[in-house]
C-alpha cells in the first residue's frame, strides 16, 4: 500500500519547502546530466591510442653552438651514437614530437594542376629517416618502409616518398589503397606513397585531423643550430637514459647544450592537463551536486519529522505499521525526486543542445540524463531512509501527548 | 469487553521514576459508555494510552475482547488499534496537510480498504457527523467543534467496537462540547462502548458510569465495577465524601 494519492495532495499543498527541493533538484540533474557527459567524452578523448610506444620514447634537444660544426654531419653522427647506447631499441632525429602541442602541418594535393587536383585534409607532417617507424613504434600495415638508401636530406629534394596513417588514407581515398600513388606538394614536388601506418597521431590533441599524419623519407637533423631527436630504449633503461645520452653526447662534442628531456608520454600528460582539469572539476562538481541534493532532501525529511511528530503519533493511533511511516516518507521524496528528475533530465537535453550549439560539444547522449535519475533516485533513498526509519520509531503516544 | 488487573506504569527518566498507575483495575463492559475523571496528573491520559495499546505498561494484565494484548507484536498493536480502536484527542488531531474525507480516510488506507468501499464509508461517516457537504474543506477552513466532528467521523468509519476520548471536549466551548457529547451518546446508543477522559463533571455525569483516577489508581469504588478486588480498603467504601477528600488530599501530599 503506498497511498500515493494523498502523498501526492498534501505535497501539493504544502507551501514553498517541497518546491524549493524541487527546483534545486532540476538544476543539479540537469547540470550532473551534462557534466559528467562531458567528463564521459573528454575521458574517452584522453584514453584514444596513439599508435605511438608514448612510454619508451624519450625526446630532448641539442642546440649547437659552435659556427665552424657541420650540423648535417654532426647530426648523423650525434644518431649513430645514440643507436649505440645500452638499452636503445632505436633513435631518430626528428622535426616534431607527437603529442607534444607542437609540429609540422601539411596537405597533399592529387594533381600538378592547382585548378582541378584535389587536396587531401590537413595532416601532421614527420620527416624522418629510415629508423622513424622503429623508433615511434608505430605499425606498416601496407607497403614497405623507406631503405636506408633512399633517405633525402630536405623536402625540397627530388625522390620523396610518404608513409601515411591509415585514417588519413580512408580520409581521403576512401577504400582504394593507397600504395603507389603520386602525390603534389604545390605543382612540381612529386611524392609518392610507399605505405600504410595503422595509427599515428599528430601534435594537436584538441585538432580535429589529430589522426591524420604522414611520415617523409626526410633526415631533418642539422638544419639549424637547434634539433630534436627521440630515442626509444626498453624500460630497463629508461631510467638511466638521460644521463647517458648527455655524457654520450657531450664526449663527442662538450661545445653545447642538450635538455628538453621528456617521454612522448609526458608531452601527452602536458597536452591533456587542460582536460584532465577540466574532468577533475567535473567531477568534484558532480559529487557535490549530488552531495548537496542529498542533504537538502535529508535535511527536509528531519524537518518534516519533526514538525509532523503528532502526525506521525496521530497515524500510528489510527494503525499505520512503522513501515507505512517509513514508506510514506519514502515515497514523498520519491515524488518529488521523480517529478525534479524528469523536469531535470528536460532541461538537461535543452542545455545540452545550447552547449552543442555554442560550445561545440556533441550531442547529450540521453543514457546520461537517465543515468543520473538513476543515481538522484539511489541517493535519494539513501537520504531518506535512516531518517524516515527514526520516525517510524515515533511512538504512537505521542499522538496523546505532544502538544 | 476490556479488563485491566493490577496494572502498573511507571516512566522512568534520568532522575525520577513516576508511578503514573499504580495496581489499576478495571473492568469495561460491552456497550458501556464510561466517564473517566481525576486530577490533573493522575495518570488518566497514561490509562487511556494503555488501554488504546498506544504504549505498554510495566507490570499486570490487559485483556482486550478477551485477548491478552500485552505481548503483542508492534505491526499485530497497530492492526488491533486500527480495527478495534477509535481514538478521538483533546487537539482533534486532524492532518493539517489533507482535506476531511482524506482525513477521515486515513484509518481505511491502513486497513487496505478498496477505493469504493473507502469511499462509502467516508461519506456515511461525515453524514453522520453533519458535515457530509464539507468534504474537501481543509481542517483550518473548520471550527473547533467541526473539527472534533471530523475526528470522530474518522474514528467512526473504521467501525470500531471501542471509542476511547482523551478530553474530547477540552478545547471546545460549552455549546460545541454539548454537540459532541450528544454526538458520543448517539455512537454510544448505537452500540459502541465509550471511554472518555473529561474535566466536565456536567459531561460525566452524562455517562452511564463515572469512574476516578487519583494518584495513578481507580478510586471511587461505586463505580470500578470490581469492588473489593481493586485494592481499597473496605472502610472506604463508608467513608464520608468530605473525609475520601482529605485522605486523596493527604496521599497527594506524600507523592509530591
Ligand atoms: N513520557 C513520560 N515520561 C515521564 N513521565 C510521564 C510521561 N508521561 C506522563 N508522565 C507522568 O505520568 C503521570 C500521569 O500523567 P498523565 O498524562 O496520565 O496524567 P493525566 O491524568 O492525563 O493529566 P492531565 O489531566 O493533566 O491530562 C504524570 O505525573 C506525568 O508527569
Ligand atoms: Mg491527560
Amino acid at each position: 500500500m503506498l497511498h500515493i494519492k494523498p502523498i501526492l495532495s498534501s505535497l501539493l499543498r504544502s507551501k514553498s519547502g517541497p518546491l524549493l527541493l524541487l527546483i534545486q533538484i532540476i538544476l543539479s540533474v540537469a547540470i550532473v546530466a551534462n557534466a559528467s557527459f562531458i567528463i564521459h567524452e573528454r575521458l574517452a578523448l584522453m584514453s584514444r591510442d596513439s599508435g605511438i610506444a608514448e612510454e619508451e620514447i624519450l625526446s630532448f634537444n641539442v642546440y649547437n653552438f659552435d659556427p665552424s660544426m657541420d650540423m648535417a654531419q654532426q647530426n648523423k653522427q650525434d644518431q649513430q651514437i645514440l643507436r649505440a647506447l645500452p638499452g636503445v631499441i632505436s633513435a631518430s632525429s626528428t622535426n616534431m614530437l607527437p603529442l607534444s602541442g607542437g609540429g609540422w602541418m601539411d596537405r597533399l594535393v592529387d594533381g600538378p594542376d592547382v585548378e582541378t587536383a584535389k587536396s587531401t585534409p590537413g595532416f601532421a607532417f614527420y620527416l624522418g629517416n629510415e629508423q622513424m617507424v622503429d623508433t615511434l613504434g608505430v605499425k606498416i600495415v601496407e607497403g614497405r618502409n623507406f631503405f636506408a638508401e633512399e633517405i633525402r636530406s630536405s623536402p625540397a629534394e627530388s625522390g620523396i616518398l610518404a608513409l601515411v596513417s591509415k585514417p588519413l588514407a580512408q580520409a581521403f581515398w576512401g577504400e582504394e589503397s593507397p600504395v603507389g600513388k603520386i602525390m603534389y606538394q604545390g605543382t612540381d614536388q612529386q611524392v609518392e606513397i610507399i605505405g600504410v601506418i595503422e595509427q599515428l597521431q599528430g601534435a594537436w590533441v584538441d585538432h580535429r585531423n589529430f589522426e591524420y599524419s604522414v611520415i617523409a623519407n626526410v633526415d631533418w637533423g642539422g638544419q639549424g643550430a637547434n634539433s630534436s631527436y627521440m630515442v626509444r630504449a626498453g624500460a630497463a633503461a629508461l631510467p638511466g637514459l638521460k644521463d647517458s645520452i648527455i655524457a654520450a653526447l657531450h664526449r663527442e662534442n662538450p661545445n653545447r647544450v642538450i635538455d628538453n628531456f621528456k617521454t612522448i608520454a609526458e608531452h601527452r600528460a602536458s597536452s591533456y592537463r587542460d582536460h584532465e582539469l577540466m574532468v577533475t572539476i567535473l567531477s568534484m562538481m558532480v559529487v557535490l551536486l549530488l552531495l548537496i541534493t542529498s542533504l537538502g532532501l535529508a535535511g527536509m525529511v528531519m524537518f518534516n519529522i519533526e514538525r509532523r511528530t503528532k502526525q506521525i503519533g496521530t497515524r500510528r493511533a489510527l494503525g499505520a505499521r512503522k513501515r507505512d511511516i517509513m514508506s510514506y516518507f519514502l515515497v514523498e521524496n520519491y515524488l518529488i525526486c521523480l517529478a525534479g528528475g524528469i523536469l531535470g533530465a528536460l532541461l538537461a537535453v535543452l542545455l545540452g543542445q545550447q552547449l552543442m550549439k555554442f560550445y561545440s560539444l556533441p550531442k547529450l547522449e540521453l543514457i546520461y540524463p537517465l543515468l543520473t535519475l538513476a543515481g538522484l533516485l539511489l541517493v535519494t533513498t539513501m537520504a531518506v531512509f535512516f531518517p524516515a526509519r527514526k520516525a517510524a520509531d515515533i511512538s504512537p503516544a505521542l499522538a496523546t501527548r505532544s502538544v | 469487553m476490556l479488563s485491566m488487573r493490577n496494572i502498573s506504569k511507571v516512566f522512568k527518566t534520568d532522575l525520577v521514576e513516576t508511578h503514573a498507575l499504580r495496581d489499576f483495575n478495571l473492568e469495561v463492559n460491552e456497550g458501556e459508555f464510561v466517564a473517566v475523571t481525576g486530577p490533573s496528573g493522575s495518570g488518566k491520559t497514561t490509562f487511556l494510552n494503555i488501554a488504546g495499546m498506544l504504549e505498554g505498561f510495566t507490570h499486570g494484565e490487559y485483556l482486550l475482547d478477551g485477548v491478552d494484548v500485552s505481548n503483542l507484536s508492534d505491526n499485530k498493536s497497530a492492526a488491533v488499534r486500527n480495527e478495534k480502536i477509535g481514538f478521538i484527542f483533546q487537539g482533534f488531531n486532524l492532518i493539517p496537510d489533507l482535506n476531511l474525507a482524506e482525513n477521515v480516510e486515513v484509518p481505511l488506507r491502513y486497513r487496505g480498504i478498496k477505493a469504493a468501499e473507502r469511499r462509502r464509508r467516508v461519506e456515511q461517516a461525515l453524514e453522520q457527523v453533519g458535515l457530509g457537504a464539507r468534504m474537501k474543506h481543509l481542517p483550518t477552513q473548520l471550527s473547533g467543534g467541526q473539527q472534533q466532528r471530523v475526528a470522530i467521523a474518522r474514528a467512526l468509519a473504521g467501525e470500531p467496537r471501542f471509542l476511547l476520548a482523551d478530553e474530547p471536549t477540552g478545547n471546545l466551548d460549552s455549546l460545541m462540547a454539548r454537540q459532541v457529547m450528544e454526538l458520543l451518546e448517539k455512537i454510544n446508543q448505537a452500540g459502541t462502548t465509550i471511554v472518555m477522559v473529561t474535566h466536565d463533571p456536567e459531561l460525566a455525569r452524562r455517562a452511564q458510569r463515572n469512574i476516578q483516577i487519583v494518584d495513578g489508581q481507580v478510586c471511587d469504588f461505586a463505580a470500578s465495577g470490581l469492588g473489593q478486588q481493586q485494592g481499597l480498603r473496605q472502610d472506604q467504601e463508608l467513608t464520608p465524601l468530605a473525609d475520601l477528600a482529605a485522605d486523596f488530599a493527604a496521599k497527594a501530599k506524600a507523592s509530591a
